[in-house]
């Protein structure tokens, strides 16, 4: 039996595809647990939502902008 | 809309609404409530806050010179008033008014006595203000000076709150008053040493200003009791304040000395007006509490009470016309009585199904509350036109301003062209804003533990069991035979396990 400390995250499919994308570049995932559950390191949430932020930003219409 | 109706509906359904002291005062010791009934003016102003049920059985008990037995009142009472009528009791037995008995119900000696008094009139407390003699060298304020000074501190106070930390430099209210805010919670210094208003204080500002007004003075008596003040004279000279006549000059001679203390805060929130004497007279006052050296100017021996302080226990509107809309503010004072109860209440908000909003106002305050979470255009003397926009609304919700929050801002100050429309604003409007909020919140994340590579499925199930009375679990999964359970529970489930080992 193992206990791993890390911080449990709740998502729908769409962010959690994002996520496992950016995995891939700088690997914080500890384990994958369904479609809606992914575990990671602790110290990384911050990172993590910051980079998500900027990447769904990207997916945004502003009108301002224009 | 619900924050307007309440003053309405305050006199047919108070006990959905009791008034925010009730609870203070309910947690005073008995004594402290026995010297507070010694004065007439508290025991009126107690009784004007309370429900009319509870009204109705003080006026019932009040001049009967003994005790009744408590069947005779509740055989007035019909079955389904039982429970009103039982809560209204508890309510007067938390106050010590009327001491809880089921055998015979009589109303606090020193209470009785005192609302007597109130009633009738004579005895000499001085316990509803000692009017000033007049004096004929100088004018005393009139009506319109004092609610115009009223309205002017009332609005630097809520001005500063929601210009902080935008840039803007608005005018600055009284140390004493930036302190009460930061103990209320409505504003704190998180960001560096600025000042910044937090999510309660965003609610703040939509409550009507007696709410306001309630909300900090319950937040001054908290300071009160800390700072080593006498709560009774405190209380009582808030009541005495409430009781007092609009626009006559009163005498600070018979005050306590916490009393005066108390006047110079008083002055800051806009309560009571006092004239300056000179400016060379400047008196240093250090306070202990809050550790800022006070220059005050020595004022004169006499006050008055503003608008704000004699509506304290009463449902009239305590700010003349806080929105005023269009027209220039002097033009305003003249009108201010004949409209207060009118158009003060009366809304200025226009929203578009585009998202266009129009707000009638000339009134600064307005303007930058609105500011918090829209995007301006245009703004002309007597108008502002801005746009809700993700941006603005993502500002907003950064802020701790909830998306629910703000259409309750637009909801109650929708102009009264808008409340022909059924819904009041246009549901895709609502929707979105809505929809902004849950776009913030995507990704949900809780710390703890994950729990793996169990040996065998039945020891995952044992341990399984254990977490979910404990409430700890997370997530769980019997296929991957792992579950996830929560950092406060971990401590214990570890325990668990080892116990488990150490005995197998």
């Amino acid at each position: 039996m193992r206990a791993i400390k890390g911080v449990l995250l709740t998502c729908d499919s769409a962010v959690k595809q994002i996520l496992l994308t950016m995995n891939e570049k700088d690997p914080f995932v500890i384990e994958d647990l369904d479609d809606y559950h992914l575990v990671i390191k602790a110290d990384e949430e911050y990172r993590v939502r910051r980079e998500l932020e900027a990447e769904l930003e990207k997916n945004t219409y502003s009108l301002e902008a224009n | 809309m619900p924050v307007q109706s309440l003053q309405n509906t305050d006199v047919i359904l108070p006990q959905h609404t009791p008034h925010p002291l009730l609870p203070f005062l309910q947690s005073q010791s008995q004594n402290t409530l026995t010297r507070l009934y010694q004065r007439p003016s508290s025991c009126l102003s107690i009784f004007r806050l309370l429900g009319p049920i509870e009204r109705q059985l003080i006026m019932n008990l009040l001049w009967l010179e003994s005790a009744i037995p408590a069947a005779t009142m509740s055989a007035w009472v019909m079955p389904e008033g039982k429970q009103a009528y039982d809560e209204a009791l508890a309510v007067m037995a938390g106050l010590h008014i009327a001491p809880n008995s089921t055998v015979k119900l009589a109303l606090n000696l020193t209470f009785k006595s005192s609302l007597r008094q109130a009633i009738t009139g004579g005895g000499n407390t001085g316990s509803f203000g000692t009017p000033a003699d007049k004096d004929y060298k100088r004018q005393s304020a009139n009506i319109e000076n004092l609610d115009a000074y009223a309205l002017e501190r009332w609005e630097t106070i809520l001005h500063y709150m929601v210009s902080s930390g935008q840039g803007q430099n608005p005018a600055k209210p009284s140390q004493g008053v930036l302190y009460l805010l930061q103990r209320s919670g409505l504003m704190n210094t998180a960001h560096g040493a600025i000042l910044q208003i937090t999510s309660s204080g965003f609610q703040f500002l939509l409550h009507s200003p007696h709410d306001q007004l309630w909300n900090l003075l319950l937040q001054y008596l908290h300071m009160a009791e800390e700072r080593q003040m006498d709560l009774v004279e405190v209380l009582s000279f808030l009541f005495m304040l409430s009781t007092m006549d609009l626009g006559r000059e009163y005498s600070t001679e018979p005050l306590s000395e916490t009393q005066k203390a108390m006047l110079e805060d008083l002055r800051d929130y806009g309560l009571v007006w006092q004239r300056k004497v000179g400016s060379h007279s400047i008196l240093l006052r250090w306070v202990p509490s809050i550790n800022v050296l006070y220059y005050l100017q020595a004022s004169s021996k006499r006050f008055s009470p503003t608008r704000l302080a004699t509506t304290l226990t009463s449902s009239s509107p305590p700010l003349p016309s806080s929105h005023s809309t269009g027209g220039s503010r002097a033009a305003d004072a003249t009108g201010t009585v004949a409209l207060s109860s009118g158009a003060a209440q009366q809304g200025f908000i226009v929203l578009e199904t585009n998202y266009r909003i129009y707000a009638y106002t000339d009134n600064p305050l307005q303007t930058a509350v609105l500011n918090l979470f829209i995007t301006m255009k245009y703004r002309f003397p007597n108008l502002v036109v801005g746009m809700l926009t993700r941006e603005s609304v993502r500002k907003a919700l950064s802020n701790g301003i909830s998306a629910d929050q703000i259409i309750s801002y637009l909801t109650t100050h929708a102009h009264p062209q808008m409340r022909k429309n059924n819904p009041l604003l246009p549901v895709t409007v609502q929707d979105q804003i809505r929809l902004w909020e849950l776009e913030r919140n995507r990704l949900k994340s809780a710390e703890g533990y994950l729990y793996k590579d169990f040996a065998s499925q039945a020891d995952y199930e044992y341990v399984l069991a254990y977490a979910k009375q404990l409430d700890v679990v997370l997530w769980e999964s019997a296929i991957k035979r792992c579950f996830f359970g929560t950092l406060e529970g971990h401590s214990n489930v570890r325990g668990f396990i080892e116990r488990r080992t150490g005995a197998a």
